[in-house]
């Protein structure tokens, strides 16, 4: 069940033109981690951190190709500034896949204060959101995903903790 | 010589490549040096131009330089992990490595006591690492982009900078005359 939710993410992701993926690792995403790295019709690399992630992306960009970065919520934190001085000021779509380690059903209590920020810090850095808290909601992935082409900006896919964990 | 000479030096071999130029000084240098399009001068983002240099790198044939400095390369050191496993034949780093943090008022860096970032680069895992004085830089850089081979030089120069304006170009227009660049 969790390999169906990961498999349904990773070809909503191609589906709608996403061709270049970086990660950082994540326990919940381990599974979107496994598929990227056995897939040879896009180009995957796991990166050290968040932040140099949003320059690769950036670069892959400038080369034309579309990117996506896969992350824990609290790795948001970490690249504030890349975001709004290298992704929005050089308007370069990028779609961040973002587990939601913050959010309910999360055991570890040190990932809450972050993730209590996630949703208004994506608000207050003008960050377009698809919250997914059930599997149905991964259906929207597709006009999201155009809507950071169309106006060339990053876009968030936040999936809650228990989403990724009990599907 | 300092950076301002370095870039001096280097400009008639970058015209051939895409230049991903670090932020601040390094970028005023070279565009008032010689401004091309095919020099994408990062305007925010501290310490990520080797990160968007090899991230270019991967969807090109034509070389890709990332012209780094010290300080900026000390704020992102993972990137040379993975510049090591993951860069391809196209891309080469050049750290202008002058001991100094330059844009903020040349504070010292360390590597101008115990650090060696042709050291950390090597045990990154990078294969070609090669340190060198300024001078000898121009065509230590004419051979590797001739071999095509992923390397990282550390060229080690003289503190100071030149004092010159911020680049007066929009963001989105420098974006697409390097993009346009990419294609010619
Ligand atoms: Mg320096």
């Amino acid at each position: 069940m969790k390999n169906r939710i990961s498999e349904q993410l990773i070809s909503a992701l191609k589906a709608a033109g996403v061709d270049f993926f970086v990660s950082v690792p994540c326990k919940l995403l381990s599974g979107q981690i496994q598929l990227l790295e056995g897939d040879s019709s896009i180009s995957y690399l796991p990166v050290t951190r968040e932040e140099e992630g949003f320059g690769i992306c950036a670069g892959a960009h400038l080369g034309g190709l579309f990117p996506c970065i896969l992350m824990q919520d609290s790795g948001l934190g970490n690249s504030v500034n890349a975001i709004k001085s290298l992704i929005q000021f050089f308007q370069i779509p990028i779609v961040m896949l973002m587990s939601y380690r913050g959010s309910p059903g999360e055991p570890v209590p040190a990932q809450a204060p972050m993730g209590w920020l996630t949703p208004e810090l994506l608000r207050l850095m003008q960050i377009p959101v698809l919250h997914c808290h059930h599997r149905q909601d991964i259906a929207d992935i597709g006009p999201l995903v155009s809507h950071a082409w169309v106006t060339q900006s990053p876009v968030a896919i936040l999936i809650d903790f228990n989403l990724m964990e009990q599907n | 010589m300092n950076r301002y000479q370095l870039i001096e030096s280097l400009v008639p071999i970058l015209e051939d490549t895409l230049v991903i130029c670090n932020i601040g000084i390094p970028s005023q240098e070279l565009f008032s040096i010689c401004d091309r399009d095919n020099h994408f001068y990062m305007l925010g983002s501290m310490g990520l131009c080797s990160s968007i240099g090899l991230g270019l790198s991967l969807t090109t044939k034509k070389s890709v330089i990332a012209l780094e400095g010290d300080g900026s390369v000390l704020m992102n050191l993972g990137s040379l992990a993975t510049i090591a496993n993951r860069s391809p034949e196209n891309f080469v780093l050049i750290i202008m490595d002058n001991g100094s943090y330059g844009s903020t008022g040349d504070q010292a860096t360390y590597t101008s006591e115990s650090t060696s970032l042709a050291m950390i680069a090597r045990g990154a895992g990078c294969d070609n690492v090669i340190e060198c004085s300024g001078i000898d830089t121009k065509e230590l850089l004419g051979d590797v982009l001739q071999q095509r081979v992923p390397s990282v030089i550390v060229s080690k120069i003289d503190p100071g900078s030149q004092p010159l304006p911020v680049i007066p170009l929009h963001p989105i227009i420098l974006r697409e005359r390097f993009r346009s660049s990419i294609k010619s």
